[in-house]
């Protein structure tokens, strides 16, 4: 990874846990997770998978440290769900839709996945007195959302506007 | 469509990166939030508090509006209702103001001091949300704020407690996702609250229970919590329960919703943290026993 994909791409994490932790877990209605959403979407771009692999570990692990759930907790979580989309990512390459599909798929797993995950560890409780609602509001907040950025995130990320263009 | 490097090292850093992860829940798990992991999580939260509290400032507005959409079909009766609530409150406080007048006559008759017991409270914003239960404020420690620490929100009713502390914020455990229970205390029987999973209801666990808790009873924080102070509201019964043996069981409703709090209220309890830490070494102490037979050491404090 360049240093100025680095660091666009630190700076586009750190966005969207600061986002995610001040505007939207206070917003009740609209409820995507952007961190899971960013960390699914970079796998669309030619950053190496296992600097992907990386950003994932180290952004769960933020949101992690920032909560009061057990640390790394999130951190494997999102580097299963980043894993699953590097390895499922050329399927989604069909189009508009079929990206927003997999990224709302990817993330109904996550969530699936950290409420397993937490279960097991004694953190049944963390995805908060709403869990079945938020299991399935949350994918189709990042689905609508892909459907939106994905094409220009990636053309952020690998400063090429060619890219992830769709006819 | 996209020309990426075909080398394939991502198995290997898939599981390196996990067994990092139970790695670190490990670490979290036995320290029990201190130690290592203690340091790092504060040391996080120290730098990134300041953004939070910044982007609050931004976004709150943002949210609120939003919210204000979401609910202006009930806006009018939640406004006739408060309206309700504000007159009842105002002859509720008249009548607390005839009491208050007589108690000091009284006081002052009998040359009666004022004990002291009043805890001191600290007023702060919510300022983030890190997961879908904690809560992030913008006072710390340097407002007097310090772990264990009850949080009620501005009713008075029972949140949660701190979390972790930094110097300017603090994050907030509600107790609807805690892992301990509240002792709590119904009428005159004592028993234990539990969170549930996906639910923001609590379980009431009753042991030694004699008679029948009824619906609408109020549960309050019992004397023989060690963390939160006697007679804080918490919530009330859902539905009838009579004991079962001597166990009862019943559900709980908090009157409090951690989603929905803007500003919480934090109890300075135990009163003073030096005064409380030696207190809790010299429980400690005095609750350690040594088995003489095989010279091991139990500690039942803390």
């Amino acid at each position: 990874m360049r240093a100025r994909t680095g660091l666009t791409v630190f700076l586009m994490v750190l966005t969207a846990v600061v986002v995610q932790t001040t505007l939207i877990n206070q917003l009740q209605f609209v409820i995507p997770d952007l961190v899971l959403l960013l960390v699914i979407l970079l796998a669309l771009t030619r950053l190496r998978p296992e600097a992907v692999l990386g950003v994932a570990f180290f952004s769960g692990l933020l949101i992690d440290l920032l909560g009061t759930s057990l640390l790394g907790l999130r951190a494997i979580v999102l580097t299963m769900v980043a894993y699953a989309a590097i390895r499922t990512r050329e399927r989604a390459e069909i189009g508009r839709v079929g990206v927003a599909l997999w990224v709302g798929l990817l993330t109904f797993g996550g969530i699936v996945i950290l409420a397993l995950v937490g279960t097991l560890f004694g953190q049944g409780t963390l995805l908060g007195s709403d869990a079945v609602s938020r299991m399935f509001l949350v994918p189709i907040a990042n689905t609508i959302l892909a459907a939106l950025t994905a094409g220009l995130f990636v053309r952020l990320v690998d400063r090429d506007a060619s890219a992830f263009r769709f006819t | 469509m996209l020309n990426r490097d075909a080398a394939d090292r991502t198995l290997p850093t898939l599981i390196t990166l996990l067994v990092i992860g139970i790695l670190l829940m490990t670490f979290d798990v036995r320290a029990s939030g201190g130690g290592v992991v203690g340091v790092l999580r504060t040391g996080t939260q120290t730098i990134v508090a300041p953004v939070q509290k910044a982007a609050s400032y931004v976004v709150n507005p943002v949210a609120d509006m939003v919210q204000s959409l979401a609910n202006v079909a009930t806006l009018r009766q939640e406004n006739l209702a408060l309206r309700e609530r504000l007159a009842e409150a105002e002859a509720e406080l008249i009548a607390v103001q005839d009491e208050s007048a007589r108690l000091d006559l009284l006081e002052q008759i009998y040359e009666l001091e004022n004990a002291g017991s009043d805890l001191r409270r600290t007023v702060a914003n919510v300022i983030g949300r890190p997961d879908a239960v904690s809560l992030v404020i913008d006072k710390g420690a340097s407002d007097g704020i310090a772990k264990g620490q009850p949080v009620l929100d501005t009713n008075g009713f029972l949140v949660g407690s701190v979390h972790t502390v930094t110097q300017g914020s603090a994050t907030i455990l509600p107790m609807i996702a805690g892992q301990d229970g509240v002792a709590v205390v119904i009428g005159e029987q004592v028993g234990i609250l539990m969170p549930q999973v996906a639910s923001e209801e609590m379980r009431l666990e009753v042991r030694d229970a004699r008679i029948p808790i009824l619906a609408e009873e109020r549960v309050e924080t019992s004397a023989a919590s060690i963390n939160f102070p006697a007679g804080l509201p918490v919530g009330e019964v859902i539905a009838d329960a009579a004991p079962s043996l001597d166990l009862l069981t019943t559900r709980v409703r908090p009157y409090s919703d951690p989603d929905t709090l803007r500003l919480v209220v934090v109890l300075a309890w135990p009163p003073d943290p030096i005064v409380a830490a030696t207190g809790a070494d010299a429980a400690e102490e005095t609750t350690t026993t040594t088995t003489p037979s095989d010279e091991s050491t139990t500690t039942e404090g803390g």
